[in-house]
């Protein structure tokens, strides 16, 4: 057994003072802060991305991420989230255009919401030039703990106290209302200083999703619901680290 | 530098804190006592979170209803509220918007009429942290 450890030692080692390594531009990695401000309401987050650099020419790329995302705001609005609730048409996709039913949607205003977000997100971008590129990346799966807060619902023209609205703990992406829990998305214009420093200009569009305990909304055909969402359209800043990634050649 | 950003962001803290909080400068609205008539009233009692005195009274204007603090003292809070409300600890409630001072008689408009055999409290509430101030129990 010994010996066949050794072996292998060696054939590692023999391998690393022969081989060579290079700066592999196929990959892009990188860590990233950003912050970002709407109104009442504001998030920050911070990312680990892995993407590839696509085809001849490596301008575009994609890739995956692992991002947290902490969401705050004071005295935020979320209305009634089941997509069935929310929307004129629930068909996937064909609900981003489908029009809202205003008269099955109520508001729970959230008094102190924060909540934060670890989310595996997939990511794709375009590389103009080695300075500027443009992106957009969007949580697909992951899970959402927090503060709970007290809220208020206002159901019917009726003003009820919930006293602990507690965020939604399961994150899914299944396109538009139908989502569940917390998922945040970004559009961003990308300025590179050097190989290792880029900053971003950031448009963010963040669910969050908040559960009440004692008091639910009971809609016209008798569903109870307890499950209200906010989509936050925020705007701000992020600074990233890219990683030199070598390869043996 | 860092005690630069710590002194900046205690400012900003205590700036945010203050911004919630009532006005201390009384109030004295006028309630005209040739036409407007008293048809519920009560004393109000201190809160889990908070001391309210002074009463409330539900003051009819012709065809307008009124909420009247009147003479009131009450501890300053962050967010307070005044609330008709069904339920001494507000579950169903109308909030009549944000306490205008601590002190003095206040008046707050009520856009329809509810029924004052239900929603027989007014209430001093902290909405923001979901903390009774004080309540008083309404009566004809």
């Amino acid at each position: 057994m010994k010996g066949i450890f050794l072996v292998l030692i060696l054939i590692v080692l023999s391998v690393l003072a022969n081989g060579q390594t290079v700066e592999d531009i196929r990959i892009n990695r990188y860590v990233d802060l950003a912050g970002t401000i709407g109104q009442s309401q504001g998030s920050l987050s911070g990312s680990y991305v892995h993407n590839w650099k696509l085809w001849k020419k490596r301008k575009w790329e994609a890739g995956f991420s692992l991002r947290w995302s902490s969401y705050f705001g004071t005295k935020t609005e979320f209305t009634t989230a089941p997509a069935r609730l929310a929307r004129t048409n629930t068909t996937p996709f064909l609900i981003f255009f489908a029009g809202q039913r205003k008269e099955t949607q109520d508001t729970l205003t959230v008094q102190r919401p924060f909540t934060n977000s670890v989310n595996m997100a997939i990511n794709l971008g375009y590389n103009f030039n080695r300075r500027w590129g443009v992106g957009f990346n969007i949580d697909l799966i992951g899970f959402t703990f927090g503060r709970k807060s007290p809220a208020i619902l206002v159901s019917n023209g009726e003003m009820q106290t919930e006293p602990a609205a507690k965020p939604a703990s399961f994150n899914l992406l299944l396109t538009g209302d139908h989502d569940r829990g917390s998922l945040n998305s970004e559009f961003f214009l990308r300025y590179h200083f050097n190989d290792t420093w880029s900053i971003r200009g950031i448009y963010e569009f963040l669910f969050v999703e908040y559960k009440t305990q004692m008091t639910k909304q009971v809609a016209p055909d008798g569903t109870v619901v307890d499950r209200f969402r906010n989509k936050a359209n925020t705007f701000g800043l992020g600074i990233s680290y890219h990683f030199k990634t070598f390869r043996n050649i | 530098m860092i005690r630069l950003i710590t002194l900046a962001l205690v400012i900003v803290a205590l700036t945010a804190c203050r911004k919630d909080l009532t006005s201390d400068a009384p109030v004295q609205d006028a309630i005209d006592t040739t036409t407007a008539i008293t048809k519920y009233s009560g004393n109000f009692i201190n809160g889990p979170y908070g001391a309210v005195s002074g009463s409330a009274k539900i003051v009819a204007d012709s065809s307008f209803y009124k909420v009247a603090l009147v003479n009131v003292q009450i501890t300053n809070g962050p967010d307070l509220h005044v609330y008709l409300s069904r339920e001494r600890e507000p579950i169903h409630f109308i909030d009549l918007g944000k306490l205008k001072s601590t002190s003095g008689t206040q008046l707050y408009s009520l856009t329809s009429i509810p029924d004052f055999t239900q929603y027989k409290y007014v209430l001093v509430h902290c909405q923001k942290f979901n903390h009774l101030f004080g309540s008083a129990e309404i009566e004809p």
